[in-house]
């Protein structure tokens, strides 16, 4: 009923996915989320799309190994003078934190599962759950970097000969290295050394924007997952019974919507001290109601349906007939929208930060944005361009699969395309 | 119709209560409470000074009550009917009074009078905002859907996807940073919506050559010009696409062929008979422009320093003032349900077909 007013209208497709609807229909095996995100991959716009945001995780997972100040392997000086030389070492794989493992062993865990053939999605699923659930307590447990970390030791050992080589990875600095032992650098324009330039308390840029690509990534997918979840609950009991269940929930979903979002997003943000877990539950409790009124519709137009009333009348219970019966027949045109959901949260998120009432102790793009205007009109233009660029290319690319995603789902905008 | 309006109205009363104790609650349960800022320069002064200032707070706002309670004196305070006297432990003095928003905490001036000065200002950005993201996204529409799989239709469906993915931020920075910086282009002003001095100027512009004056008008515009950009180009992209996909599904009906094979102008049939017919997809939108619009002038009032509603409200959220805040949602909570309201009787207006009995 009311699809038309949460997302923009879908525009002819380039690739036509109603050009191969003849042969879809050959395969009924095939589930429709899954024919709606095949047909979705053969447009250049998706594929794009994917690609970019598969770049962004590779990034996300193996930042330590793209930007660090700690050497990758360093050869200390002997104590007595040149005669006998330390042993190789490795600072960087010292000091990688608990997170940055369990990102490492999840990445491979779902390359893994993604490879491995002839596993049905559940237990896919199960596996990479297994895998976390052991993983991180693990991490937690053994993974311990040292405290107090002093980052230009590395640089001034280098100069005055106690340490005799040292192999950087690609950027040599960490996202939170000042670079106190170079005070003139801050807020330097990009170079040869910084290829992004430096921020305002003398941090690498390039650095930092790798790091913060951590936090938009999984901003969007949580915030989203969370949205999701509500919404799908709230929405199944309210089209499912209908009547006064219906009308309340419908004036919790105006409550929610008639407040302008960012405004009750600026007072949960404002009243509660954000971190970045805070801030993803926020932005799912307060971004559920389109998919609470999507999943509304579908609930109200399939539980008068002779296989619902079948499961009635067999007694099985009341959460089964609403997930396992009718969900699975209504969910689709959720998860298609689930793009959308994450380009805007990664968007709110930004403009949170940048609006200084956002994260605070992590850095993310929009608060790199923030220090591009400084005091006294003065204009960094390398602090506003790459972070911005950033936010809109991750957000441009959710919304090319958000796009390509609807139309293949959408019979019309199919037909128009065609 | 009537009665399904009068519904509508009333049911906007208890949606407007459950917003605003929503938000009430939020602050009252936030750790820090209410007015932390403001209390805390308490700690500046004399223990006795700062006891009766806490004193002074408790007895006009009631912070020693339990929420609910300073709920209900909010609600009583607001409406035009009530008690007259709200003491500290009694009421009295029931009938009918004038509606009062309150006292802001930190600026210790009438809300209303606050409410009053911004809420122009935002609607005079979307004012200008509205007609010119109309015309452009209609425009580029039409010519999309009649040119359908042609090189602007294709062009135009990426580059308004693209810049519908533009954050305002990133677009406000990089306008003020490039446009309105003496190191590059220093064409437009980068805050506020006056000159300093644009008081005393005529209200149009006056002389020619050295001693030519922009007067008030012009000054507005100019200021203007910047915020409006941010302001607008999300919107082009969102109706564009509303408009191209609306007129497709007409360009296929029936009766177009008809018009067609009786040999009507291309023209006429696209304007009188399609785009007619396409109106209803962007009456739709229309009322649901305006909340997204003053949600998005909370960011671009901010980047520009323009004092309007979203800039009131984001400074009063950060004050945590909660008089402040509350009329800010009231205002932007009553907006957004009226537009509501209209949108779905405008869609019944415009389509005999709808109707809500």
């Amino acid at each position: 009923m009311s699809s038309s007013t949460i997302t923009p209208p879908a525009p002819a497709p380039a690739g036509s996915p109603g050009a191969n609807a003849g042969a879809v229909d050959l395969e009924p095996s095939r589930s429709l989320l899954e024919r709606v995100v095949r047909d979705a991959m053969r447009g250049t716009g998706a594929r794009i799309g994917v690609a970019y945001i598969a770049l962004l995780v590779l990034a996300a997972v193996f930042a330590p190994f793209l930007a660090n100040s700690h050497p990758l392997l360093m050869k200390q000086a002997g104590a007595q003078g040149g005669a006998q030389t330390g042993a190789w070492s490795s600072p960087l794989l010292r000091h990688l934190t608990p997170a940055d493992v369990v990102l490492l062993v999840m990445f491979f865990a779902v390359l893994g599962v993604a490879l491995a053939r002839r596993l049905s999605g559940a237990k896919r699923l199960l596996i990479l759950a297994a895998v976390l659930a052991v993983s991180s307590p693990l991490a937690w447990w053994a993974v311990r970097p040292p405290a107090q970390v002093i980052y230009d030791k590395y640089r001034t050992g280098l100069a005055d000969k106690s340490v005799e080589q040292a192999y950087f990875v690609p950027i040599a600095f960490s996202p939170d290295d000042r670079l106190r032992d170079q005070p003139d650098i801050r807020l330097g324009a990009p170079s040869a050394e910084h290829l992004m330039g430096t921020t305002n308390n003398g941090a690498d840029l390039a650095a930092n924007m790798i790091y913060a690509s951590r936090i938009a990534l999984s901003i969007g997918f949580i915030a989203t997952g969370i949205a999701m979840v509500i919404g799908v609950v709230l929405g199944a009991l309210m089209g499912y019974y209908s009547g006064w269940v219906d009308l309340l929930g419908m004036r919790l979903v105006e409550i929610f919507s008639a407040i302008p979002t960012l405004l009750l997003l600026l007072c949960f943000v404002a009243f509660f001290e954000p971190n970045l877990y805070i801030m993803m539950v926020i932005l799912g409790v307060t971004g559920w109601t389109g998919d609470a009124v999507f999943v509304r519709a579908e609930f109200l137009r399939l539980r008068e349906q002779d296989f619902v009333q079948a499961a009635r009348a067999c007694g099985i219970p009341l959460w089964s007939i609403l997930f396992r019966h009718i969900l699975p027949n209504g969910i689709t045109p959720v998860l298609v929208n689930a793009s959308f959901g994450v380009a805007g949260a990664i968007l709110t998120e930004s403009t949170l930060s940048f609006l200084g009432i956002g994260l605070v102790n992590d850095t993310s793009w929009g608060q790199l944005l923030n220090q591009a205007l400084g005091s006294g009109g003065t204009f960094y233009w390398w602090i506003a361009l790459y972070p911005g660029l950033a936010i809109f290319l991750t957000v441009f690319a959710y919304n090319l699969i958000g796009e390509a995603l609807r139309d293949a789902f959408d019979p019309h905008a199919a037909k128009r395309g065609a | 119709m009537l009665n399904y309006i009068i519904r509508r109205i009333l049911l906007m009363f208890p949606t407007l209560l459950g917003i605003t104790l929503l938000v009430f609650m939020v602050m009252a349960y936030a750790p820090g409470g209410v007015g932390g800022p403001v209390l805390n320069e308490a700690g500046n002064m004399k223990s006795q000074e700062a006891q009766r200032l806490r004193e002074y707070y408790n007895k006009r706002y009631g912070l020693d009550k339990p929420p609910i309670i300073q709920y209900a004196r909010w609600i009583n305070q607001i409406l035009p009917i009530g008690f007259r006297k709200v003491d500290n432990n009694s009421i009295s003095d029931f009938g009918f009074k004038w509606p009062d928003l309150g006292e802001s905490l930190a600026r210790h001036r009438p809300v209303t009078e606050l409410v009053r000065e911004s809420l122009p200002i935002t609607v005079l950005l979307n004012a200008v905002c509205i007609p010119l993201v109309y015309a452009v996204g209609i425009l580029s529409g039409l010519f999309a859907a009649q040119y359908r799989g042609k090189w602007f239709d294709v062009s135009s469906g990426f580059v308004f996807l693209a810049l519908w993915s533009i954050p305002a931020i990133w677009a406000g920075v990089m306008l003020i940073g490039f446009l309105a910086n003496r190191s590059y282009f220093n064409l437009f002003p980068t805050s506020g919506l006056h000159e300093t001095m644009a008081d005393q100027m005529l209200f149009l512009p006056s002389g020619w050559g050295p001693t030519f004056q922009r007067g008030w008008l012009l000054d507005t515009l100019w200021h203007l010009v910047l915020p409006l950009i941010c302001l607008t180009y999300g919107g082009f992209a969102y109706l564009s696409k509303l408009v191209r996909g609306s007129v497709l599904d007409n360009l296929h009906a029936d009766f177009v062929r008809t018009a067609r094979a009786k040999g009507v102008a291309p023209r006429d049939i696209l304007f009188r008979h399609v785009f007619r017919n396409s109106l209803l997809a962007f009456i739709t939108v229309a009322a649901g422009i305006i909340p997204s619009l003053l949600g998005g002038s909370i960011v671009v009032e901010s980047i520009f320093s323009i004092p309007g509603m979203g800039r009131l409200g984001v400074e009063a959220v950060q004050m945590r003032d909660r008089e402040l805040v509350l009329a800010v949602t009231l205002v932007g909570g009553c907006i957004g349900l009226l537009c509501d309201i209209l949108r779905d009787v405008w869609y019944a207006l415009a389509d005999p077909r709808v109707s809500y009995e």
